[in-house]
């Protein structure tokens, strides 16, 4: 199974979601399907499903989806007895385990070497959380989560297949300016304020 | 001053200054400050496994709107490092530390952690200003909120058991019985 193939049915259904992505190819492979300022791209490795939190905690109404990776997700597995305790029902925390370190020259993860990320979400409390295997049971489970209000834990193992696209279009301050400006527009609310200079005051 | 009395003021600062998620991880001279937190119903407290994923909580909250802080000891702060360079830092995004200041001046223990904290806050670049009266707290906390927003920087403020209404350090005067005191609190 193909990431891209993955992300492709992904985007079909995605809608106005806010989607946090992991540092490495799957960020350049989401943002070439579904270019958005919704996107936020992660750059410290494991913060993504912690980010994605933090989003949907925010904003409990709009559905928050984090692509993690599985070297990402072995970093910070904390973070999965902590977004069960909080169960944010407006999250989706995908996983694609692809078992190596892709960014950084591909060196096996632990769940290469049988470490269960499906099994430890379960274990750490997240109810529902499953493997997809195959592009249309991803395709499957992407679409009842997004319908449902249920907090969802997809993992689905892909092949270690990068996709050719562009490289991503701006830095981290420029991602987040779009981003806040974003939510500012879409939720009708003001995030960040300025101040009048003081001769006005 | 009781703990309960100093945990209320702190609390009545962060809700001052706005904030309105709290992600935090205990220390001991943090329990009646942790408490009094979960009890608000205005203020959403996330309880942490480990303090960087609440740097990155704090960081998503904060993209949508939130004013978040977080309440840890200051061995927290050393774990949450690489997130606060790589996702506060490098994006731009401000944040509260509340960090109890562990080894400071008088403590028995953790004075290794003590003698790193502000050394590794000033590498940082992050401004940190030190709480020692209580009378001083809400205003401190209130302007370390608007500093925070208006560098778009986290800005630490170290909690010290004077001013969470612990028995104070008192330096070479204490006694060993003191010090057992200390550790049955």
């Amino acid at each position: 199974m193909k990431r891209f193939d993955c992300l492709k049915a992904l985007a079909a259904e995605a809608g106005d979601a806010l989607v946090v992505s992991s540092a490495g190819a799957t960020t350049l492979e989401w943002n070439a399907l579904r270019p958005s300022d919704g996107n936020f791209r992660v750059r410290t490795l494991g913060l993504c499903s912690s980010i994605a939190l933090g989003m949907a905690l925010g904003l409990p109404r709009r559905k928050v989806i984090a692509l993690d990776g599985d070297g990402s997700l072995l970093m910070n597995l904390c973070s999965l007895p902590t977004i069960a305790r909080m169960n944010p029902k407006n999250l989706i925390h995908v996983v694609f385990d692809n078992q190596v370190y892709e960014a950084s020259g591909s060196g096996e993860t632990a769940t290469a070497r049988g470490a269960d990320l499906v099994g430890i979400a379960l274990a750490a409390g997240i109810k529902g959380a499953c493997w997809a295997n195959s592009v249309e049971s991803f395709a499957q489970a992407i679409s009842q989560a997004l319908k449902r209000q249920e907090l969802a834990f997809i993992g689905a193992k892909v092949d270690v297949t990068r996709t050719l696209v562009a490289p991503y279009p701006m830095d981290e301050v420029e991602n987040k300016y779009r981003f806040v400006r974003h939510i500012e527009a879409t939720e009708k609310i003001e995030i960040l304020k300025t101040s009048l200079p003081a001769s006005y005051g | 001053m009781t703990v309960e009395e100093a945990a209320n003021t702190i609390l009545g600062g962060l809700r001052e200054a706005g904030i309105n998620l709290v992600a935090s991880l205990p220390d001991i001279n943090l329990a009646q400050l942790l408490g009094a937190i979960e009890r608000d119903q205005d203020v959403l407290h996330v309880p942490l496994c480990r303090e960087e994923e609440g740097i990155g909580i704090c960081a998503g909250a904060y993209l949508v709107g939130k004013k978040c802080a977080v309440v840890m000891q200051n061995g927290g702060f050393f774990n949450s490092n690489n997130a606060i360079v790589s996702t506060l830092l490098q994006y731009q995004i401000p944040l509260l530390l509340l960090i109890y200041y562990a080894g400071d001046i008088g403590d028995r223990t953790f004075s290794t952690t003590g003698s790193m904290t502000e050394p590794v806050l000033s590498a940082l670049g992050i401004r940190s200003y030190i709480l020692r009266q209580l009378d001083q707290v809400k205003e401190v906390i209130k302007r370390a909120q608007i500093l925070a927003e208006d560098s778009k920087r986290p800005v630490a403020l170290l909690l010290t058991k004077e001013v969470l209404g612990r028995r104070a350090a008192a330096g070479v005067l204490r006694t060993r019985n003191d010090a057992a005191d200390d550790e049955r609190q």
